[in-house]
């Protein structure tokens, strides 16, 4: 193993978890975010040399993990979005426990939220510092804060709704 | 009613499993490319086993006109120049680890796929009226010791094969491979153009 591949080996692991987990929340499908986390490091792969360290290298895998999942619904080839998350989640949902119904009722009320609310949400809910969420997203941190408030609410609103029915 | 603190224990005591390794992602991707590689190489093999048994008719028979061995020499060349092209096309993808140098394979990639409709287009033309010239010779003394009937067959057999290769075979082996490399180069294009738009 060269030395590229062992520092690969050593980023891949300390944050494809967290990719993982930011990519199932955007999709809301386990097959879905494990073909974005692929894309996610094939491209940290091939830019590892190009990584300039201006930034953390988990912003900058952050920031590649969200440029992924909105090209990936974006692209023609996809199905549209509210179709692909509304099947996956029903499916998941009679897949799941009765324990677990109230995760499957995050992930549904998470794919009921805007495409950039929903990267932007996860990333509140993986407790990631703001002023890192304002660089992965592009966002001031003023106008980020705004919108994580409103996120939030919309989400909290989202959720209870969904169970109540 | 549940508030947001509530949401986020939730979503951070659910845990997820990454199902892949570094390793297996990694040779996953390369087995997409290597799937393109295995085929150029299975057609460069095929062609390579034809000029292998046509040239064995020349040794292992006698014959006795002069046009049969030309026509089994045009068939032969015609066979060997198709090879050398595909041989010459399946270094444009083999010599380049995409996982190294992306930029500069998706530049082999275009440059196979315009190759590639090239010699199934103009060039082929060209291979199929070879061969086909070199059949009508090979023929001439071959069919010349048969029936009849059996003239009409292996005539009509012949011209038959030869236009279902050259319009059904032919189109639906290019729709099939265009749409392989097009998904590769959409791929990697999707990939360079995002790396380029966050740089």
């Amino acid at each position: 193993m060269d030395q590229k591949d062992i520092l690969f080996k050593q980023i891949f692991d300390a944050n494809s978890k967290k990719i993982f987990h930011l990519c199932y929340g955007y999709t809301g499908d386990s097959d879905s975010a494990n073909d974005l986390l692929q894309e996610t490091f094939l491209k940290v792969w091939q830019n590892l040399d190009k990584f300039r360290q201006k930034s953390m290298i988990s912003t900058w895998i952050y920031r590649i993990a969200v440029n992924t999942c909105l090209t990936y619904l974006r692209s023609e080839k996809r199905q549209a979005k509210d179709e692909l998350t509304d099947n996956i989640i029903e499916t998941r949902v009679e897949e799941f426990s009765e324990k677990n119904e109230q995760v499957a009722l995050l992930y549904k009320s998470i794919s009921k939220l805007e495409e950039n609310d929903r990267l932007i949400i996860t990333m509140v809910l993986d407790e990631l510092p703001y002023h890192e969420i304002a660089d992965i997203s592009g966002i001031s941190e003023g106008n980020l804060r705004v919108k994580i408030h409103r996120i939030k609410q919309k989400l909290t609103e989202l959720y209870n709704y969904h169970a109540r029915i | 009613m549940q508030e947001f603190e509530h949401i986020q224990s939730l979503w951070q005591s659910h845990s997820v499993e990454v199902k892949i390794s570094a390793e297996e992602m990694l040779d996953q991707a390369k087995k997409e490319v290597n799937a393109i590689r295995t085929k150029s190489l299975f057609n460069i093999g095929g062609m390579v086993i034809s000029f292998v048994a046509i040239s064995s008719l020349l040794l292992f028979f006698d014959f006795n006109s002069w046009t049969t061995a030309a026509g089994i020499g045009i068939i032969v060349l015609a066979v060997a120049i198709y090879t050398i092209l595909l041989y010459r096309e399946h270094r444009l993808i083999s010599r380049n680890d995409f996982t190294e140098h992306p930029g500069d394979f998706l530049n082999k990639l275009h440059e196979y796929q315009v190759s590639r409709y090239n010699l199934y287009n103009r060039l082929y033309w060209f291979y199929a009226i070879a061969v086909s010239l070199g059949f009508v010779l090979y023929f001439y003394e071959i069919l010349g010791q048969m029936d009849t009937w059996l003239q009409i067959v292996f005539s009509v057999f012949t011209v038959f094969w030869m236009v279902f290769c050259a319009t059904v075979l032919r189109t639906s082996f290019m729709k099939k491979e265009k749409e392989r490399v097009d998904l590769l180069i959409e791929k990697f294009e999707r990939i360079s153009k995002q790396l380029k738009d966050q740089e």
